[in-house]
């Protein structure tokens, strides 16, 4: 089964202001799973691209959090998710995207990023 | 010694008023600053109160002189971004033993005082001037220019600190109630946020001048820019981030048309300036820079929101009184500093100054050209708080370092830095000041 | 949905005549001078002895709107974004409304239309002032 995910980042990843419970390595683990991941934040698209690199995590898109529903257009996979803390952005726009959404301590606990 | 606020007579709000009577004879000579954070980490050496005591120290040892010389200080007690310390939740007890307290227990936590700071500077031995300004440094610095003039005091220091809380901005209190009073609900019940009226102000501008919202994007990376240059704000400090134009242009909107770049990012940090006559600058550490004029808008919408029309006429009226105070014209101005946080302010205040000769429905046409501090039409050099955070100082601390030469990275260069203004924040009720690097 | 309201002493009459499906305005006398949002003072004569509520005839124009895709209030979240326009009254364009108007499509705002008022429950069942386009 194709998975794709996609991490909000402050408030959800460990390397947020505020920091989540997505830590970097759960990133790439899922990875390892063949998982497409990616980030969909407010902050701004070249910033994310720099904060993947500068980790030296590999990604495979970035985008605004309230254009996810872009990335089905650029990815068909079979289920699609998205990770955030706000109920008004991340879970609305992951709900009107036909995204499966996870707050973060779920998805820290969810067997696709362990 | 009981502080009050300033009286109305300080200001200068009026037209024809002719050249300030103390023009030239005021100077600006220290800066000091805290670090900036995002949130209070409720560490008693990061709350507001500890750096407002930074803040006021780097002054007094950036312009050199004795703490005991001092006899005057102008502070803003109002220091919240839009966040209130709960009701329910005791003061952390680290902070209460760590500095000497006030009667009020969130005083140098969530608001300061004048006794505040002076029982937590004791080297403070000769402050006989204490005044409070509302709201803004903008405000502040037109009453220690006018206190330091009236001979009020010789030597002040202006202060203004902001804590920042934990928890969303604006979430909480009566927002996330049921049912709210009914006078706040006359305004408030639509659930419009902080940048609706600038967002509606420029809308309707764009209407009027046949503009739109992506036109803003120079302006907006600009200030980025620059505020990357300007070591003491909150983006240098912790998110070196550049902004592209499809970072602004793609960015979700908070209230169309202004999107999340058109607002400013809430922080906790402080500021001090050192405030003292021409005469006594002359022998002080940093090079004067002089009060040519100081401005006070005191305007009132009629309805809810002021419309466009009563936006351009108050900020016309600010850019008369301004040069008609200082006794200069826009072509005097070497570069302008005026308030960005929401960016949409920004257009207004330009036009009403006529900045390098624009008018009404011009400025983001200019947007457009070179206004970069390498190139002869500087717009906001310090980057404001698009560029630092939300301070409403910078642009008054990169005007003093202009007109010192000691900008840094951000030293305008296309032209020399001669005079300068800054100021804000609204169009209807902002405070302007007018610097030169000469007392004439 | 809208917040409740609870009435104030200043702002009480203004909320019982919404309630009775009446638009009224606070206008000082003395100034023949319509102000709102209400306050304790007419803001030109600074006096407060001769302000008094005036019924409005319920007719306006759309002045000015904004899209809110952020809105700080919880209970509106769920309907964002939604439109928050101003209304200027025809009574005396210089007094502002707020208004979500109900029936118009979200940033399909036609500025300059007429709207009329209507009364729609706020969350404690306290009518609010609303306006809708004119067809």
């Amino acid at each position: 089964m194709t998975i794709l995910i996609s991490f909000d980042i402050d408030g959800t990843m460990e390397i947020g202001d505020p920091a989540g419970a997505v830590t970097l390595e759960m990133v790439k683990t899922a990875r390892a799973k063949g998982i497409i991941t990616g980030s969909c934040s407010d902050r701004p698209m070249s910033a994310q691209r720099a904060i993947w690199e500068q980790y030296g995590v590999e990604y495979d898109f970035v985008c605004y959090k309230h254009l996810l529903s872009d990335l089905k257009t650029q990815f068909e996979v079979e289920e699609y998710y998205h990770v955030g803390d706000r109920d008004d952005l991340d879970r609305k726009y992951a709900i009107q995207a036909g995204f499966g959404f996870f707050w973060p301590d779920e998805a820290a606990a969810s067997p696709l990023l362990l | 010694m009981a502080t009050g606020y300033a009286p109305s007579s300080m200001y200068r709000s009026r037209e024809g008023m002719g050249i300030w009577e103390h023009k030239g004879k005021v100077a600006a000579v220290g800066v000091g600053h805290s670090p900036t954070e995002r949130r209070w980490d409720e560490r008693p050496e990061t709350s507001v109160g500890a750096w407002s005591i930074m803040a006021l120290r780097n002054a007094i040892a950036d312009a050199g002189v004795e703490p005991d010389h001092i006899d005057g200080i102008v502070i803003v007690p109002e220091t919240t971004t839009g966040a209130f310390w709960p009701d329910d939740k005791p003061l952390p007890q680290d902070v209460i033993n760590a500095f000497v307290q006030t009667d009020d227990p969130l005083d140098g936590v969530a608001k300061l005082s004048v006794e505040w700071l002076l029982k937590n500077m004791p080297e403070l031995t000769n402050i006989n001037y204490s005044v409070y300004a509302p709201v803004c440094m903008s405000n502040a610095l037109n009453v220690a220019a006018q206190a330091v003039g009236d001979g009020l005091a010789h030597t002040v220091l202006v202060l203004k600190a902001w804590h920042n809380l934990e928890g969303r901005y604006y979430q909480g209190g009566q927002n996330a109630q049921d049912a709210i009073g009914g006078t706040s609900a006359i305004r408030s019940l639509w659930g419009a946020p902080a940048c609706y009226g600038t967002a509606l102000q420029f809308a309707e501008y764009c209407r009027k001048y046949g503009k739109d919202h992506d036109m803003m994007t120079p302006f907006i990376i600009n200030s980025r820019r620059n505020g990357l240059m300007f070591p003491e704000g909150y983006w240098a400090q912790h998110r070196p981030e550049e902004l592209t134009p499809e970072d602004y242009q793609l960015a979700r909107w908070i209230a169309k048309p202004a999107n999340l770049f058109d607002n400013d990012i809430p922080i906790m940090c402080a500021a001090s300036y050192l405030f003292t006559t021409a005469e006594r600058a002359k022998d002080m550490k940093q090079k004067p820079v002089y009060v040519l004029n100081h401005v006070d808008s005191d305007a009132v919408p009629r309805g809810l929101t002021p419309t466009l029309d009563e936006v351009e006429a108050e900020c016309a009226l600010t850019g008369r009184k301004i040069y008609e105070g200082a006794g200069i014209t826009a072509a005097d101005l070497s570069f302008e500093n005026m308030y960005d946080g929401f960016t949409q302010f920004h257009q207004f205040h330009l036009e009403g100054l006529g900045y390098r000769g624009i008018g009404f429905g011009d400025a983001l046409d200019f947007y457009q050209t070179d206004i970069s501090i390498e190139g002869p039409n500087p717009v906001s050099p310090s980057g404001g708080n698009i560029g630092s955070g939300r301070s409403r100082f910078w642009m008054h601390t990169d005007s003093i370092q202009q007109l010192q030469g000691r900008a840094g990275g951000r030293q305008i260069t296309g032209v020399n830095a001669e005079i300068g203004v800054s100021g804000g924040p609204m169009p209807l009720g902002g405070n302007y000041t007018v610097w030169s690097a000469t007392p004439d | 949905m809208k917040q409740g309201v609870i009435p104030d002493e200043l702002t009480a009459p203004f909320w019982s005549a919404a309630n009775e499906s009446k638009l009224v305005i606070q206008n000082c006398s003395r100034c023949d001078r319509l102000q709102h949002p209400p306050a304790q003072d007419c803001g030109q004569c600074k006096s407060g002895e001769n302000l008094e509520w005036k019924e409005m005839n319920g007719t306006g124009h759309i002045y000015n709107y904004g899209v809110v895709h952020d809105c700080p209030i919880r209970l509106l979240q769920d309907d964002q974004p939604f439109n928050v326009a101003v209304i200027m009254l025809d009574d005396d364009p210089g007094i502002q409304m707020y208004s979500h108007l109900p029936g118009t499509p979200v940033d399909d705002v036609p500025v300059g239309a007429a709207v009329e008022v209507v009364f729609e429950k706020s969350a404690n069942g306290q009518k609010i002032p609303e306006w809708k386009v004119v067809n």
